[in-house]
């Protein structure tokens, strides 16, 4: 309804500077003070932080004006309903702070990315207390995900949804639990900071050059055709082998799966080598196998990868491109620990 | 900046709680406000909860300036002003009013149950009654819950939103009544502002015709109670003398400005014993404190006795007031005064009622004396067809006249101000007082109940050395009226034949305990100032209550309260309690003072520890056994007993 004249801009602008720096230095002091938390964290009341929200401060301030009228008119009726609002202040304090004391935080786990999208992270908080839990919302760099009252007993998984900008490990190095329950006077929250992470593949590019079609892929094909592979024994069946292959009859023999294994499959598949990469930089190579393993994967072929220093035989299923794409999205990468934050 | 003022509907699980805790908080407002202030609140909320239904977007910005705007002008043009509790409070129903209207986003409603907040409060400035404090809880539950449901989740039951509150409520109550008792009261406000006091107050005028008096003994309104420290006077001897009025035009009596008169107390001698009360006066917005007969001693501050022997307070008396008096019946009252002071009791326009004149003068020769004289007139009234009345005839120019010849009909007022002029008419001083006379004993306060229906008038005549002397016509017509009272002769069947009729019996008790609960709050819970709660901190052990000693222990117990209450809350919340089986289970572990893996089982922990301890392989393995089964095993009691016995011999 009212605008701020211009040349007060400033002030809130100033006061955000301060409360950023405010931020800033107490996270930083949580940090040192509470440490590297556990992925399975109980919240003590010790890491329980509270403070009055701008509601709370105006709150208070229409009671101290509500005190001076009761003195001033010595009207007891209107210093009963002070004093209630007193105590009622006190109660949402405690309340608040209390709502998220005991609270089980588990790492639930994290789906691996493509840099660019989100990484998920799942973050499960349950409430084994008596007592229901109100309004407990996540939150990561002050915005706040998702908010969920606990019933007692209820354990729910929370997303908190980190960006990835480039491939390799995604760290979640703090996020936060709030509550502003009962009344919004007060917001108190807990900082966890877990040793937890995810992974970001390379971005697969768009338009990629065909992938080198080697005439083994295509000899593979044709061989497959004919019925004319060297038969050359049977292995453990693993999550990912085509069904075609399963040995089907020892199957119903023995109760075990087993996939039969041909002489030279591994030359009947294509290779992704990342030397034949037509790109300079690594950064690009690596965006183009990632698309060609992802292109691949989708059809169901066979392919193998190879990187300098790290070699994947040709396989297919979601074990095998997942070893791949991680290898990818950890290429060249220093295994950093997780202590550079600020 | 264009802001979109479409509804999407999410207001409907908090927005109706809103407006209905603000209703609520208007309601005690409602007789005190302009009749369309209530109509623009009703049509606001309505013409809103619908918007939010119909998905309709809010008036525009434009329209919304414009209602304000006329609402601004309406209250300036009601009341002339804008401060006050009158105005105010219909300021802040106005802005309500508008701000529903406005209101789109949850937050808004911040704003609304704030205004919520302050009107129950200037209600409260306003009249606190017994049933206030339950009143004002509720409302605050009301706000509270729609608090929670402003912040909370949209798809709580509405009941246990208000379980919630109710909950946080109970939790404040010790707090607030701690706070309450403790918190250190002064007498003297820092600044003064009018309350509003424009609800007419029943009672005494300083004026009085005709008929004044008699419009009065219908209502019930309670004027003060009185608490005897000794013995209740005798009906007869309980004259509450107000305010005395010395002028008369011919038609009415009128009193002189209160003022204060240096060495008044000296002009009264007091003799036999002293009656020791305490009055709660109500409110009446004038300046007369009524006293038994003539106070002696009192206690009630900016308060001194005037010319005319009665008790006269330099700020009109706004609220409710508790003073203690000490009051003699057996006195004389000025007995010598100027001659100047005495014309003025002698006063009688000239040629107004001629005929009482006359009919006075020739009382007065036939009687011989001045003492014999007033016994005539008193006989007079007496022996000759004279009524008492509560709806006398109307009187014409000569009232006095049209009285005493004609109608023979009427009330204390007739009969006082009849037996005055014919005083005056011979030269003998009298002047008509106005006060209460008698009242009713509540036996269950113990206390006396004088209420506007016991409003009387009678007459003091004056003779040199003797002074002031009360002579009360009336009791010469109705001496029931005097020996038992108003109430008592009311159901006394006395009553009925002056107009008066009463209620049923058992309405007439739960009246009177009504009002000895009213008596019993208006003492304790409004009237708990500085003096009460220095006694009551006198008697809990407090030696000389200081501000400073109050504020300490009011620290003090509020945060032991405030612990007390942490320590629910812990409680409440607490994680569910280990098993009896874990307990001893660690303590097994603590004795080995090897650490358990994550996720090792007791059986890989046994294996590990194995030989490694001081203790015997085969106590580890019943240990381990023993836990095992009553963990895991279903239902067996004895298999704790077991762990117990193994866990204590694992040594």
């Amino acid at each position: 309804m009212f605008s701020i004249p211009w040349r007060y801009r400033r002030l809130p602008r100033l006061l955000q500077t301060f409360q950023g720096f405010a931020t800033r230095r107490a996270r930083r002091w949580a940090r040192k003070r509470q440490g590297t938390d556990s992925t399975t964290t109980r919240l003590t009341a010790r890491r329980v932080y509270i403070l009055p929200t701008s509601v709370g401060l105006v709150f208070a301030l229409t009671t101290f004006a509500m005190l001076l009228g009761s003195m001033n008119y010595n009207n007891n009726l209107s210093f009963v309903l002070t004093f209630f609002l007193v105590g009622l202040g006190f109660v949402s304090m405690h309340t608040c702070q209390r709502n998220l004391v005991g609270l089980q935080v588990n790492f639930a786990g994290v789906e691996p990315v493509f840099a660019g999208q989100a990484a998920q992270f799942e973050i499960a908080i349950s409430n084994d207390s008596k007592s229901p839990r109100s309004r407990i919302g996540l939150y990561l760099d002050g915005i706040t995900t998702e908010i969920h009252d606990l019933e007692p007993g209820e354990s729910r998984v929370f997303v908190v949804p980190v960006p990835t900008d480039c491939r390799g490990r995604v760290p979640l190095y703090r996020f936060g639990i709030r509550t502003l329950f009962p009344f919004e006077f007060f917001r108190s929250w807990a900082w966890i900071h877990m040793d937890i992470h995810g992974i970001a593949y390379p971005a697969p590019v768009d338009i990629a050059p065909r992938p080198p079609a080697s005439q083994m892929a295509l000899g593979h094909r044709q061989h497959d055709e004919r019925g004319e592979e060297d038969f050359a024994g049977l292995r453990r069946f693993v999550i990912g082998d085509s069904p075609r292959n399963v040995a089907w009859k020892a199957y119903a023999r023995s109760d075990q799966l087993l996939s039969k294994r041909f002489a030279g499959a591994d030359t009947s598949s294509q290779w992704f080598d990342f030397d034949d990469v037509e790109a300079a930089d690594v950064e690009d190579r690596l965006s183009i196998l990632t698309r060609w393993v992802v292109d691949a994967d989708r059809a169901s072929e066979d392919y193998g990868l190879r990187l300098p220093g790290v070699e994947f035989p040709p396989a297919h299923g979601e074990a095998h491109r997942r070893r791949c794409l991680e290898a990818l999205a950890l290429f060249g990468l220093i295994e950093e620990a997780a202590a550079n934050d600020g | 900046m264009a802001k979109a003022r479409g509804t999407d509907g999410s207001l409907l699980h908090s927005l109706p709680w809103t407006m209905a805790s603000l209703a609520i908080a208007l309601l005690p407002h409602v007789p005190y406000l302009p009749f369309w202030v209530t109509i623009a609140f009703i049509g606001c909320s309505v013409w809103r909860y619908s918007i939010e239904t119909r998905r309709a977007p809010v008036p525009s910005t434009w329209f919304r300036a414009f209602l304000a705007m006329l609402c601004f002008l309406g209250i300036l043009a009601t009341y002339d002003t804008i401060s006050g509790v009158g105005p105010g409070s219909a300021l802040l129903a106005t802005m309500a009013a508008l701000k529903i209207l406005e209101t789109r986003r949850l937050r808004d409603q911040f704003v609304l149950l704030f205004i919520a907040i302050f009107l129950v409060m200037s209600s409260l400035l306003r009249e606190q009654y017994l049933w206030s404090l339950p009143y004002l809880v509720a409302t605050l539950l009301f706000i509270m819950t729609a608090w929670l449901r402003m912040s909370g989740n949209p798809r709580q039951p509405v009941r246990t939103s208000f379980r919630t509150s109710g909950r946080m409520l109970a939790y404040a109550a010790p707090i607030a009544i701690a706070m309450w008792i403790l918190f250190p009261r002064i007498s003297t406000p820092f600044w003064s502002v009018p309350i509003d006091t424009s609800s007419g107050v029943t009672g005494l005028s300083d004026r009085m015709s005709p008929g004044d008096i008699s419009s009065l003994s219908l209502s019930n309104a309670v004027a003060f109670r009185a608490r005897f420290d000794g013995p209740v006077p005798a009906g007869r001897d309980l004259y509450w003398r107000a305010l005395v009025l010395p002028r008369f035009n011919g038609r009415s009596w009128a009193a002189w400005e209160p003022t204060f008169r240096a060495g008044a107390e000296e002009q009264v001698a007091v003799r036999g014993d002293a009656y020791r009360y305490q009055v709660t006066l109500e409110p009446t917005n004038q300046q007369w404190v009524p006293a038994l007969e003539v106070p002696y001693e009192w206690d009630l501050d900016h308060t001194s006795m005037g010319r005319m022997q009665t008790l006269n307070r330099v700020y009109p008396i706004d609220q409710r007031m508790r003073y203690t008096v000490e009051s003699f019946i057996d006195y004389r009252a000025e007995p010598y005064m100027a001659n100047g002071m005495r014309r003025w009791f002698l006063g009688v326009p000239e040629g107004s009622n001629p005929r009482t004149a006359e009919l006075a003068q020739a009382m007065h020769d036939e009687a011989g004396s001045d003492q014999e004289f007033i016994r005539a007139v008193l006989r007079k009234f007496h022996e000759e067809e004279f009524f008492y009345t509560l709806e006398p005839p109307q009187l014409g120019s000569d009232p006095v006249d049209g009285f005493l010849f004609d109608t023979r009909r009427g009330f204390c007022e007739h009969y006082a101000s009849a037996f005055s002029v014919m005083m005056r008419s011979v030269g003998i001083p009298s002047r008509i007082v106005i006060g209460y006379q008698g009242g009713e004993y509540n036996p269950r306060g113990e206390y006396l109940i004088v209420r506007q229906a016991d409003a009387h008038a009678w007459t003091e005549v004056w003779f040199e050395g003797i002074g002031w002397q009360r002579v009360d016509p009336t009791a010469a017509v109705a001496p029931e009226r005097i020996e038992m009272g108003i109430a008592e002769s009311m159901f006394d069947g006395i009553g009925e034949a002056w107009g008066l009729s009463a209620p049923a019996e058992w309405l007439h008790q739960a009246t009177l305990a009504w009002d000895a609960l009213n008596a019993r709050w208006n003492e304790w819970v409004l009237g708990y100032g500085p003096t009460t709660q220095e006694a009551l901190m006198n008697s809990l052990g407090m030696e000389e209550p200081s501000w400073r000693k109050l504020m300490l222990t009011l620290v003090a117990v509020v945060a032991g309260l405030t612990l007390l209450l942490s320590g629910i809350l812990m409680l409440r919340f607490r994680p569910p309690p280990k098993d009896r089986a874990t307990v001893l289970y660690r303590r097994f572990v603590k004795r080995t003072g090897v650490e358990p893996r994550r996720g090792e089982t007791p059986d890989a922990f046994a294996a590990r520890i194995a030989g490694g301890t001081g203790i015997a392989e085969a106590a580890i393995a019943k240990v381990t056994s023993a836990y095992l089964r009553a963990r895991y095993a279903e239902s067996d009691p004895a298999s704790l007993d077991e762990l117990e016995t193994a866990v204590r011999a694992a040594r």
